[in-house]
């Protein structure tokens, strides 16, 4: 590809006993927002750090637009980077503190009030110049931090967990803008986030990461839709797990029983009559209907239960309900339809292409 | 009402507990600092006869000690002393409170506890094994006669000597200063400056320097103050050519017995400490410190 951003070959970096990142390939276009999602402890922030220089990789190449930056110190690598608790140099105004980057290139103060205007205006924080960080709410820190990421122009920026210390308003909102300067601007975002619905709200692809390895790098559709491991599966999004063996297979589907119960899933590729499966089906793709109701009819799957709670969520709402194999399931529903309340025999049904199989692992 | 109940309800009346809370430290600044300055302050106008202070108000004291050359000379050797001795220590204490700081690790307590070990005597105990060291008789002298050279005549009893004492004394308290400044402060900031483009020297100089000012000039406020005013050093170490104020000073009440020159002496110091107090405060911008808890 012509339009790599960044490369990274091989990189492994390791703590001690613990290898933080093992063996990572990567590579990140030019204009792409890309998001790094794991849990914490995958090691998505060291791989942050190895691009921006703070860390050195024990083995493995980075390289930023082509050229090998692997030993070169971060302040020579012109990228750009937001943390996650802002990290603003509390003695200095925020007017500094965004001119920083300049002031180390050593550009001249006309250039530096040009530049400094430019990025007040884009991130509406124009005003604020003469205070001081700790002068400033949580949502301004984390703009003046973006501001300071952004206004050398930087080849690209990183992100580590910029709105995890934003209450939830803030950050739905902040998320949307972040992609907007994203857009506007056009170089490539690197983020780093847990929080699954982040990634997908603003990044073009994720990877994500667990134990220091990628388990799936793919367009965001993709990692919800078509999870590549069990373990994406149940990062991304809200899924019911469920542990089956496969009874026979035929056009591509497999019947299975699940302690009892009788299931149609998409049949694993590797997968052969006898052999355990992993199912996952997210909450959101099952119906629940009351007892007798007639819509369920044309599911393939068709389970019986009774209703144990219902936990209202405002747009959405859980229903957890108990099976006759003693099994929980878990379903959201948007529509507010299902007139039932605890303790109501209920049916749940979702078609056969819904949901995800993984060949269980072998001992 | 008992008396018990009578003292609790006395307790929670408003201001009592405050009041009661206050005692010890106003009692102390009263007992041990307000009074001693105002008796040396009422002292230094008065006159001293025969060993006896005499409570006829005038200002000969201050007119003897500011218009003889010689008092001037020991102020000012005494001023630059303290400075050099200062300057010395903080370019010393600043690398090994960084080493402590950053790459102690759990060691960071025991290697403090180390430095603080001499603490553990008394002054004149410490200055006796200096002279033990770089005495005409001590450990370097005689390791250079072993290995066939020349003693050396210079170190003891020169101002060069006091210089190293008075170093010995108070670099502890500068490190000590310097290391709990380091220890509020976030290292991940350097992280942040050099991602934004700073060189390791001037990252230190924009973000690590500014932020541990204030704890920076405490240590050299709390280093230069008792050199300033040294008497017991100079005397040790200090020679016959080494006599710094505070040992003059000192020489009027325990020698001569002209306990009001000594009072006004001792005035003339205070005032002399308290200008560099003054100044060392007006480097220190709270905002600009970092320092979030000034309420501004």
């Amino acid at each position: 590809m012509a339009d790599v951003a960044i490369g990274i070959e091989g990189a492994t970096k390791r703590f001690g006993s613990v290898t933080a990142v093992d063996r990572v390939n990567l590579e990140i276009e030019q204009g792409e927002f890309f998001a790094l999602l794991g849990p914490s402890g995958s090691g998505k922030t060291t791989l942050l750090r190895i691009i921006a220089g703070l860390e050195v990789p024990d083995e493995g190449r980075v390289l930023i637009n082509g050229e090998d930056v692997t030993h070169l110190p971060p302040y020579a690598r012109r990228v750009g980077m937001v943390f996650q608790d802002f990290l603003l140099f509390p003695h200095k105004t925020v007017g500094e503190n965004i001119t920083f980057p300049l002031k180390m290139q050593g550009e001249n103060k006309a250039h530096q009030a040009e530049r400094l205007d430019w990025i007040i205006k884009l991130l509406r924080i124009d005003g604020l110049e003469k205070r001081y960080p700790s002068q400033l709410s949580g949502g301004q820190q984390q703009r003046v931090a973006l501001a300071r990421g952004l206004i050398s122009r930087p080849v690209l920026l990183l992100l580590d967990e910029p709105l995890a210390n934003l209450d939830r308003e803030l950050r739905k909102e902040m998320e949307i803008e972040v992609r907007r300067y994203q857009i506007e601007l056009g170089i490539p975002f690197v983020y780093v986030t847990h929080n699954q619905e982040e990634a997908l709200t603003m990044s073009d692809r994720v990877a994500v990461m667990r134990e220091g390895q990628f388990d799936q790098i793919a367009p965001k559709l993709d990692i919800y839709t078509k999870p590549a491991t069990p373990f994406v599966a149940s990062f991304v999004g809200h899924s019911n797990r469920i542990d089956a063996r496969i009874g026979s297979i035929g056009g591509g589907l497999a019947r299975i029983d699940w302690n009892g119960l009788p299931l149609i899933v998409p049949c694993p590729a590797d997968a052969g009559d006898g052999d355990n499966i992993l199912y996952f089906v997210k909450c959101e793709h099952i119906q629940i209907q009351p007892d007798g109701s007639s819509a369920a009819g044309s599911n393939d799957n068709q389970l019986a239960g009774t209703l144990r709670d219902v936990i209202f969520k405002g747009q959405t709402a859980d229903y957890i309900v108990v099976l006759e194999n003693e099994t929980e399931i878990t379903v959201s529903d948007a529509s507010g339809v299902p007139q039932v309340k605890a303790g109501d025999r209920v049916i749940l049904s979702w078609p056969a292409e819904a949901g995800n199989c993984f060949s269980a692992q072998r001992d | 009402m008992s008396a018990r109940n009578r003292f609790s309800n006395f307790l929670y009346r408003p201001g009592a507990r405050f009041a009661l809370l206050a005692v010890p430290g106003v009692l102390f600044v009263v007992l041990f600092l307000l009074i001693p300055i105002i008796a040396i302050l009422v002292f230094s106008f008065w006159r001293t006869e025969s060993y006896e202070l005499h409570a006829d108000w005038n200002i000969n004291n201050y007119a003897e000690v500011l218009g003889d050359g010689s008092y001037m000379v020991f102020l000012l050797r005494s001023f630059w002393t303290a400075l050099i001795v200062s300057v010395v220590c903080l370019v010393y204490s600043w690398p090994v409170a960084y080493f402590i700081a950053k790459l102690g690790g759990k060691y960071r307590l025991l290697l403090i506890i180390a430095l603080a070990a001499p603490f553990f005597t008394g002054i004149i105990l410490r200055l006796a094994a200096l002279q033990a060291i770089m005495g005409p008789l001590g450990l370097i002298n005689m390791l250079m006669m072993d290995l066939g050279m020349a003693p050396i005549q210079l170190i003891m009893y020169t101002k060069f000597a006091t210089g190293i004492g008075l170093f010995y004394l108070y670099a502890p308290f500068m490190v000590v200063a310097i290391y709990l400044s380091l220890l509020n402060f976030d290292f991940r900031l350097l992280a942040v400056a050099k991602v934004n483009g700073a060189k390791p020297w001037r990252a230190f100089l924009e973000i690590t320097w500014p932020l541990n000012w204030a704890g920076t000039a405490i240590g050299f406020v709390l280093v230069f103050i008792p050199c300033l005013a040294s008497s017991v050093t100079p005397h040790f170490l200090g020679g016959a050519n080494g006599a710094l104020f505070g040992l003059v000073l000192g020489e009027q009440f325990a020698e001569t017995g002209t306990w009001a020159k000594g009072s006004a002496m001792g005035v003339i110091l205070f005032l002399a400490s308290f200008i560099v107090i003054l100044i060392m405060w007006r480097t220190v911008n709270l905002r600009r410190s970092g320092f979030t808890g000034a309420g501004m």
